[in-house]
């Protein structure tokens, strides 16, 4: 519930909107949640298989034998 | 390699577009992940994958990949020789597991919408999944929402016993906010529930124990509960310094399940500028998980219903740093590779308390690709 309304409030905060003209810097590959996709999906599989945890902020991925 | 590329190529990620010859922008890569753990098994994947902007707002893509896994897997844990250590019994482990995931979606004004499917096929094991998700932009583009729903029905089988053929069902959803904060700062957070029921059991697992009185030696198959609710809370940060031309990448993960396992997951990467055309991004993984209600590498007495001593549902920590590097070629093409070292261990677990018998896993990874946009 807690990260809920932390969630919430993160939504609502008074930042002031930047407009499109501002956003050279964001749109830098390094800037993304999904820099360098191939990359970033294998490294995470390495881990997958060796931990309890899971999730990755996706849904609809398959699973795995492996765990 | 060649199977692998053919697949690659008819994949409608690829072909579809073609046709249609509306292709706007997009890449298509191959990446190669070699995995090697101490004493244990050694992964090769090859992965091919490919992302284009259609007209009319349509996006497609797709990865298609190919698991070689090769060694040694511990199946028992067994205190024969004093204390519970982990037990190669079976043959070598010669493995392969077939995946392809496919997404479509299309943006309607401040809306996108998004299907996917995805599948992978090993000899024990099959699962197929598809996913929905919906995005709004707000604020003028300033804010996302995201919605998703998504279901995997799996098939456990097992190479020892033919017989074995049971289901696993998943259900998962996701909420998630992208805000931009400023210029050069964005941060994302997603709400991410897993309701799953079937079969959890690790056919391959058992557990042996001997007790010091003379007795009767304990013996377990991996008995594990037949479902699995879950919860993960990720946040990711991105923060650019102009000035050093770089930028601060940070992640957390909180995750607790059912089981009685709690997780953290946290890292964070610098990737730097260099030159124009290179970048490099060092990073620092850590992890820390409690440990199952029902993990003990021993079997109690009177043994319990459901026990498992796979310890990968123990309470350990993991270390892991990697290096990145990533050349941009001004034609479009992309080389980039990354190694790393994984350290999953008790003592790393925090705040102390890690698993007793816990036995330290040692891992070095490197991926190498090239990719190229058109």
């Amino acid at each position: 519930m807690r990260v809920a309304a932390a969630l919430l409030l993160l939504g609502l905060c008074a930042c002031a909107p930047v407009a499109p003209y501002q956003r050279g810097y964001l749109a830098r590959p390094d800037m993304g949640f999904e820099e360098s996709p191939g990359m970033a999906k294998t490294q995470e599989k390495v881990f997958v298989a060796k931990e309890a945890a899971s999730g990755s902020g996706n849904v609809g991925g398959s699973g795995c034998g492996c765990n | 390699m060649a199977a692998l590329l053919k697949a690659a190529l008819a994949l409608p990620v690829l072909a579809l577009p073609a046709r249609a010859g509306a292709i706007e922008s997009g890449e298509v890569g191959l990446n190669i992940l070699g995995y090697k753990e101490r004493g244990l098994m050694r992964v090769t994947e090859p992965v091919a994958w490919g992302r284009v902007e259609l007209a009319d707002g349509w996006e497609v893509k797709g990865s298609a990949a190919v698991d070689i896994v090769t060694g040694a897997s511990p199946e028992l844990v067994t205190n024969v020789s004093g204390k519970p250590v982990q037990v190669i019994t079976g043959a070598s482990v010669d493995d392969r597991r077939t995946i392809w995931d496919l997404k479509v979606s299309k943006r309607l004004g401040e809306w996108t919408l998004g299907v996917s499917g995805a599948r992978s096929s090993e000899e024990d094991y099959l699962s197929r999944a598809y996913g929905l998700e919906v995005k709004r932009d707000l604020n003028d583009r300033n804010t996302t929402l995201t919605a998703g729903f998504g279901r995997a029905a799996d098939r456990v089988r097992s190479h020892d016993d033919p017989t074995l053929d049971e289901p696993r069902d998943t259900r998962e959803y996701l909420v998630g906010l992208t805000q931009v904060i400023s210029p050069v700062t964005v941060v994302q957070t997603s709400l991410q529930w897993g309701r799953g029921e079937g079969y959890y059991n690790d056919p391959y697992r058992h557990t042996l124990t001997f007790y010091p009185e003379p007795s009767v030696p304990a013996f377990a198959v991996d008995t594990r509960p037949d479902h699995r609710n879950t919860f993960a809370w990720i946040t990711r940060y991105r923060h650019h310094v102009a000035s050093h031309n770089g930028t601060f990448q940070a992640e957390y993960r909180f995750y607790r399940d059912d089981w009685g396992i709690h997780a953290h997951t946290a890292e964070i990467a610098w990737s730097q500028g260099v030159g124009g055309v290179w970048t490099l991004r060092p990073a620092l993984r850590y992890y820390t998980q409690s440990q199952a209600d029902f993990y003990t590498p021993l079997i109690p007495q009177p043994q319990p219903a459901i026990l498992s001593s796979d310890q990968r549902l123990a309470a350990f920590g993991g270390l892991s740093p990697s290096l990145r590097a990533q050349y941009q070629h001004p034609g479009g093409w992309r080389f980039e590779g990354t190694i790393g070292y994984i350290e999953n261990a008790s003592r790393f677990h925090a705040g102390g308390g890690g698993s007793e018998f816990f036995e330290t896993l040692r891992a070095y990874y490197a991926i190498v690709g090239v990719s190229r946009t058109f």
